[in-house]
C-alpha cells in the first residue's frame, strides 16, 4: 500500500514539474501586433567650444599640465522622437553616461505596434536645441505580424538605419 | 504578526506533510530531506549536463543545431539527457522553495542559525542565472526572448557603458564568442561558485546530510526519467532576431519575473528582486528575536570527554586545553555565537546523572533555561502524581503542540528543551526509582527535529549504540518512543501513548 502511495506522490511531483515547465503559455505579442525597436549609442555634442588658454593662465598651471586648449567635458543629452504618422510612439531625453556626463547616451526602446502600413519618422537632436532635430529620417514600411523593425543610428554615415 | 504568519505556514505545511507521511516511511519522506534532495537533483543536472556538453557547439548556428541533433537524432540518449537536465533543474526550484518555507515556518532561521539562512540566499542568486543561461544556450525563440530581457535587465545596472540589449537587434550583430561566454558562465563559472556556496551553507553543521536515502535517490531518478521519456523537452523554432516570438511555452520556474520586465520596467523588477532578497536577508534579525541563554560548562564537573562536542549539531562546542589546572587534558568550551540552546550536549554528558545525591546535580555542561536538576525535580514531582493504573511518565520537547495536548489528555509530562537533552540515565532513574512503570518519549522525528539530531541521538543512546548508553538493567519494554513532525496533530501521539499503556 505504501508503494502505491509513493508512486502516486512521485507522479504528482513529476506532473507539477512538467506542467509548470511549459504551461501556461506566454503571449509576448498578439497575432495582429509587431515590434519596433529603436536602439543605438551616440555621444551628444560637447556643451561648449574649446578655448585657447592665455599665456598667464598657462603659467599658472604646473608645467606638466600646460595644455594650450581647454575643452569642457560635458555633453548635451540626446532628444529622440519616434512617430508613426501623427502618433507619438516614443519620445525621451537621454542623459550622457559617466559621472562627468561626458559619455555616450544609450537609446533603447521596444514599442508594440499594430501590423500594417506605418509612416515612420525618427528624429534626434544632439546639440542641446529645444526645437527641431539634427538628424531625422522618414520611411513608409509594411509591418507584418511578429516582425521586429529595428532603428539604429549609423555613426559612420551619420544617419538613421531602419530595417 | 510574524508568529501568526509562521503559525499559518505551519498549518499549510501540515496539509502537505500529512498525505506524504501516509505515503512514505518517515525516513523516506522527501519533506525530511529537502536540502539533500536538492543537492542530489543538482548531481543529476551535472551528469546529464556533461553528456550535453560533449555534443554542444558554442556558435550562433551550432548551438541550436547541436541541441536539435541531441533532441531528435539522438532522442534515446541525448534527448533523454536533455529532458533530465531540464526537469531536474525545475525540480530543484521546488525543493529549494519548500526548504526555505519549511525553515521559516518552523523558526529555524533566527538567532544563532542566521548563518545557514544567509548563506542560502546567494545560492538562490546562483541557481536562477544557471537556469537562465541554460535556456539561453539553446538559441531558439525562447532563448531569444530570454536573451533580450536579460540584457534589458543587465542594462539597468549602471555599470555598463554600452547597451547589451542592442546586441540582440539583428543576427549580424551576434557573434560566436557570445556563446562561448555564455557556455563558460553556465558550465564553469556559476557551477564552481555554486559548489563553494553549498559547502559554505552547511559549513557550520555537524554531520550535514548531503545525500538523501538511496531508495529516495532511485525513486527520484526514475520519476525524472519517466517524465523525460513521456514528455521530452523540445526547442522552439530557431531564434530569428528579425522577428519577435509571439507565443512561448514558458518555464515558470526560472522565467517567472521576465513578463514583469515588459509589464513594469527593468528597474522595477530589480527593485522587486533586491527588495525580496533584502527582506529575506534581514529576516533573522526581525523582531521578536529573543536571545536564549546558551549552554554553560561547569569545569568542576567537566573532564573533557568530547561526547558533547561530537553530539552538538551546530559545531558550537570545541575542546581546548585545560584552563583550571585540573589533571584532565581538555575542557569543553561553548561558542556563544553558535549555540542554539537545544541541550543536546547535556544529553551527551556522562556527568548529567540524576543518581547523584552527595553533591548538587550540576553536570559538566548544562542548559540554564532547563537545567538537569530541574528535570530531576520535575520527575520527582510528576512521579508523585502517578498512582495506580498505568503509571507512565512522558517526556516531550518543550512548546510542541502534541506535548501540550498529551498533557491535556491527562498524561504526566516532563518537558525538555529537545528530546536529545534527556540523558539515558534519567530514563533509568524514573524506572529504577519507581517514579513510573513506563517511560514514553514524544519527540520530533528524524529529519524534522528542530535541533537536527535530537531523535537520532536519543534512539542510538537508548539502543546502547551511542554514548552515554542506557544501562543494561533497564528493560526496553518499559520505554516507548513516538517521533513525529513538529506541529502535527496529536492523534498519533495519543494513540501511541495509550497503546504503550496497554502493553505495560
Amino acid at each position: 500500500m505504501k508503494v502505491v502511495g509513493e508512486i502516486l506522490a512521485y507522479t504528482v511531483f513529476a506532473v507539477v514539474v512538467g506542467i509548470l515547465s511549459v504551461w501556461p503559455r506566454y503571449e509576448l505579442v498578439a497575432d495582429d501586433r509587431a515590434l519596433i525597436s529603436i536602439a543605438f549609442v551616440h555621444a551628444g555634442d560637447r556643451v561648449g567650444e574649446c578655448r585657447k588658454l592665455t599665456q598667464e593662465e598657462l603659467n599658472a598651471l604646473p608645467p606638466n599640465m600646460r595644455k594650450p586648449t581647454e575643452c569642457p567635458r560635458e555633453r548635451h543629452p540626446l532628444r529622440v522622437e519616434l512617430r508613426s504618422g501623427t502618433e507619438l510612439l516614443y519620445s525621451d531625453v537621454l542623459l550622457p553616461s559617466g559621472i562627468w556626463s561626458d559619455g555616450k547616451s544609450n537609446v533603447y526602446q521596444r514599442v508594440v505596434v499594430a501590423i500594417g502600413r506605418h509612416d515612420l519618422f525618427v528624429g534626434m537632436n544632439d546639440s542641446g536645441g529645444e526645437q527641431g532635430f539634427d538628424y531625422e529620417q522618414s520611411v513608409t514600411i509594411d509591418v507584418v505580424a511578429g516582425r521586429n523593425v529595428v532603428i539604429r543610428f549609423d555613426e559612420r554615415n551619420q544617419r538613421f538605419d531602419i530595417r | 504578526m510574524l508568529a501568526s504568519i509562521q503559525r499559518a505556514g505551519r498549518a499549510g505545511f501540515e496539509v502537505l506533510r500529512r498525505p506524504l507521511s501516509r505515503a512514505f516511511e518517515h525516513d523516506e519522506n522527501p519533506l525530511n530531506h529537502l536540502g539533500a534532495l536538492t543537492i542530489y537533483l543538482l548531481w543529476i543536472v551535472l551528469i546529464s549536463g556533461i553528456w550535453l556538453l560533449i555534443f554542444f557547439r558554442t556558435s550562433v548556428n551550432g548551438a541550436f543545431e547541436s541541441v536539435e541533433y541531441l533532441t531528435n537524432q539522438q532522442w534515446y540518449l541525448g534527448g533523454i539527457m536533455r529532458s533530465l537536465h531540464r526537469y531536474a533543474s525545475d525540480a530543484v526550484i521546488i525543493t529549494i522553495l519548500v526548504h526555505i518555507v519549511k525553515e521559516f515556518v518552523f523558526d529555524r532561521y533566527r538567532r544563532n542559525r542566521w548563518f545557514n539562512w544567509i548563506t542560502g540566499i546567494p545560492l538562490i542568486w546562483m541557481i536562477f542565472p544557471l537556469g537562465i543561461t541554460g535556456y539561453w544556450l539553446v538559441w531558439d525563440e525562447l532563448a531569444q526572448y530570454v536573451a533580450i530581457n536579460s540584457a534589458e535587465l543587465l542594462d539597468r545596472i549602471p555599470i555598463f557603458t554600452d547597451s547589451m540589449a542592442g546586441n540582440f537587434l539583428s543576427d549580424d550583430l551576434l557573434s560566436d564568442r557570445f556563446f562561448t561566454l555564455m557556455a563558460f558562465l553556465h558550465l564553469i563559472g556559476l557551477p564552481i561558485f555554486l559548489v563553494f556556496g553549498i559547502w559554505l551553507h552547511v559549513f557550520r553543521l555537524n554531520g550535514p546530510r548531503i545525500n538523501p536515502p538511496k531508495r529516495m535517490m532511485a525513486a527520484t531518478l526514475i520519476c525524472m526519467l519517466v517524465l523525460s521519456a513521456v514528455f521530452p523537452a523540445v526547442s522552439h523554432e530557431k531564434a530569428n532576431l528579425a522577428m519577435t516570438p509571439q507565443m512561448l511555452k514558458f518555464d515558470w520556474y526560472y522565467l517567472h519575473v521576465y513578463p514583469l520586465v515588459q509589464k513594469w520596467s527593468p528597474g522595477a523588477v530589480w527593485l522587486l528582486l533586491v527588495g525580496i532578497s533584502s527582506l529575506i536577508m534581514i529576516a533573522p534579525w526581525l523582531p521578536p528575536a529573543r536571545k536564549r541563554p546558551v549552554a554553560v560548562v561547569s569545569l568542576d564537573n567537566c573532564n573533557g570527554c568530547q561526547r558533547c562536542v561530537d553530539d552538538c549539531a551546530f559545531c558550537a562546542l570545541q575542546l581546548l586545553p585545560r584552563s583550571d589546572g585540573q589533571s584532565y587534558e581538555h575542557e569543553a568550551v561553548v561558542d556563544e555565537g553558535l549555540c542554539i540552546s537545544c541541550g543536546i550536549c547535556v544529553g551527551a554528558c556522562p556527568t548529567a546523572t540524576p543518581f547523584r545525591t552527595r553533591s548538587e546535580l550540576v553536570p559538566g555542561i548544562d542548559l540554564p533555561e532547563r537545567p538537569a536538576a530541574d528535570i530531576r525535580a520535575a520527575i520527582r514531582e510528576v512521579g508523585e502524581t502517578l498512582d495506580g493504573g498505568q503509571r507512565i511518565m512522558a517526556f516531550g520537547c518543550s512548546g510542541e503542540r502534541s506535548v501540550k495536548e498529551l498533557r491535556k489528555a491527562g498524561a504526566a509530562v516532563v518537558e525538555v528543551a529537545c528530546m536529545g537533552q534527556l540523558p539515558p540515565a534519567f530514563v533509568d532513574f524514573v524506572l529504577s526509582r519507581n517514579h513510573a512503570d513506563g517511560v514514553f518519549l514524544l519527540g520530533c522525528e528524524d529529519g524534522n527535529c528542530n535541533y537536527r539530531h535530537g531523535a537520532e541521538w536519543t534512539e542510538q543512546r537508548l539502543a546502547r549504540e551511542r554514548d552515554p548508553r542506557l544501562r543494561q538493567r533497564v528493560s526496553s519494554d518499559k520505554i516507548a518512543c513516538a517521533w513525529q513532525s513538529p506541529w502535527c496533530d496529536s492523534k498519533n501521539a495519543l494513540a501511541a501513548y495509550r497503546r504503550f499503556g496497554d502493553t505495560l
